[in-house]
């Protein structure tokens, strides 16, 4: 549905974008993560048509940006980091607008701002001058307004940053309902939040992407990672598991009386589990729980852009 | 293009520019017309229409400072550029908005042709001319200033802008009859906007005056979509 193929874009003689490809499936759910400044507004900004990129190509729904640039903007409703609103205008009339803006036939204009305005629990605000809404509200009518014209492609440059966590997690529910069918690209430094609503994950460090991945497959992180309750001695057992084939390494957790907990990382295509046992039944000590951990997203992305 | 032009005439009219815009025009136009015609009971409008001339050059960046880079400063111009409208539909909307209030303060200060017309005489046919070539001043006041707006970015820094080069504007019609050398004068006259308004007020509907408005206009137009364009190759 979206393609950016080779896009760089530069600042003078700083390089904000290098060379970053990628393509986004219909349907699919795509977080675009990175630290402050590492391009993820810039990409998306070159996403939407609102910056031109240096060298590269975008493509929205087959259609370039550039050669076709309104067939392409058609497919896209975008929600910037700061909603653009019109202060002295009513939700109704700036709903109103986006619709004409993104070409909707003019007769099915206000059923259409009814029907956004019930899906983002905008229906009582909807006389309301945007001006006057809290902050919470801006963002939702920002959210509308991208929901204008019924885009294949949802574009959201941080969308929840500023609102508070019940506005966040409203405004989440909003986004996830929304999402259903469409494509959505959106950015966030809230790795919780990427974690609750995206499929896959592409992370952005200085400009370039470094992981381009499935969340899933990101947080389980190819090898397994196993959390072992042990009754038993640690002095005994813990040389015992350090030694057992296929495992990596061994992280002691804090105890729970007389229960050894461990963290068992597994090599690459190790799976220990048989060999845990004998060893365990052997010691004379009962394994109380075993159980996979997953990595959590912020330990990845950590990890990942201190490498990078 | 008319989702725009609407939005930008509702939000002239939302805000106070349009009302400070009109309301002081017709003030100042008030004073002038009092001045000059009522107190030296004059039927002659060329000396308002003259004097008026010159409101423009301290009206429109008022009408102008907020079109574009008020949309930078808070960010909605990310909404235009995102959308399926062109840059020529951006700014042909927005021109044709601020035109709409130019002509209706232009119609509203036809009170005082009326006024001369109940009590006194009025030649229509130039009276129609003088008030055309005004309008067509005004609009090219419009365009001028929309650009310098798409160059600035905030208002004020627009205004001030605006007004710096309206004021030049001004300069070069008072400098063409200043400077010695022939060139020179004749230069400080092709471009100056009031020089270009004086045959309209004496009847004479000129077509090369008026084709210079509508070329500054269009000029203005253009330089304002290719500043426009360049701001999506250049911005952070």
């Amino acid at each position: 549905m979206i393609t950016l193929a080779g896009i760089t874009k530069r600042y003078g003689s700083t390089v904000a974008l290098s060379d970053v490809s990628f393509t986004a499936r219909q349907g699919e759910v795509l977080g675009l993560l990175g630290q402050n400044g590492a391009g993820k507004t810039t990409a998306l900004n070159i996403i939407t048509g609102c910056l031109a990129p240096s060298a590269g190509r975008v493509t929205v729904g087959g259609h370039d940006l550039i050669r076709e640039p309104r067939q392409a903007r058609r497919l896209i409703g975008y929600l910037p980091e700061v909603p653009p609103l019109y202060d002295e205008m009513t939700v109704r009339a700036y709903l109103r607008f986006a619709c004409e803006l993104k070409l909707v036939v003019p007769a099915d204009i206000p059923a259409h701002v009814e029907e956004i305005a019930a899906h983002t629990g905008l229906k009582q605000m909807l006389g309301r001058r945007i001006g006057n809404l809290s902050k919470g509200y801006r963002q939702r009518v920002g959210l509308a307004q991208a929901l204008c014209g019924d885009p294949e492609v949802l574009i959201l440059d941080e969308p929840t940053s500023g609102l508070d966590p019940r506005q966040t997690a409203e405004f989440r529910e909003t986004l996830r309902e929304q999402a259903t069918g469409r494509t959505v690209l959106f950015s966030s430094h809230i790795l919780s939040e990427v974690q609750a609503l995206c499929d896959r994950v592409i992370i952005l460090h200085h400009g370039k992407i470094i992981l381009d991945s499935d969340l899933k497959q990101l947080q389980s992180g190819g090898a397994l990672r196993l959390r072992a309750d042990i009754q038993g001695d640690a002095k005994v057992l813990l040389p015992a598991l350090r030694s057992l084939a296929g495992v990596r390494r061994v992280t002691q957790l804090p105890d729970e009386g007389d229960t050894l907990s461990v963290l068992l990382e597994c090599t690459q295509d190790g799976c220990p589990q048989r060999t845990l046992f004998t060893l365990l039944s052997g010691l004379n000590a009962p394994l109380l729980r075993l159980q996979p951990v997953e990595s959590s997203l912020e330990e990845v992305f950590l990890k990942i852009t201190s490498e990078g | 293009m008319r989702a725009i032009y609407k939005r930008e005439l509702q939000s002239f009219f939302c805000t106070p520019h349009a009302y400070v815009f009109t309301g002081v025009f017709l003030l100042l136009g008030s004073v002038f017309f009092a001045v000059g015609n009522l107190a030296a009971h004059s039927s002659d409008l060329n000396g308002f229409l003259w004097n008026a001339g010159y409101l423009w050059m301290l009206l429109t960046p008022i009408l102008t400072m907020h079109v574009y880079a008020g949309e930078r400063r808070a960010h909605t111009d990310r909404l235009l550029f995102s959308s399926p409208v062109s840059l020529w539909g951006v700014s042909l909307g927005k021109y044709l908005a601020a035109i709409t209030v130019l002509g209706l303060t232009v119609f509203l200060s036809l009170i005082y042709a009326g006024l001369i017309a109940i009590y006194s005489r009025l030649y229509p046919g130039e009276a129609l001319c003088g008030y055309l070539g005004f309008a067509l001043q005004g609009s090219a006041f419009i365009a001028i200033d929309l650009y310098v707006s798409a160059r600035s970015r905030t208002p004020v820094t627009a205004a001030i802008w605006a007004f710096g080069v309206n004021l030049l504007l001004w300069l070069a019609d008072v400098l063409s009859s200043a400077v010695s050398s022939d060139l020179l004068q004749r230069a400080l006259a092709f471009i100056s906007p009031y020089q270009r308004c004086v045959p309209f007020r004496f009847g004479q509907l000129s077509a090369a005056n008026t084709l210079y408005f509508i070329a500054v206009s269009a000029l203005m137009l253009f330089l304002t979509v290719r500043t426009l364009d360049a701001r999506r190759w250049r911005e952070a």
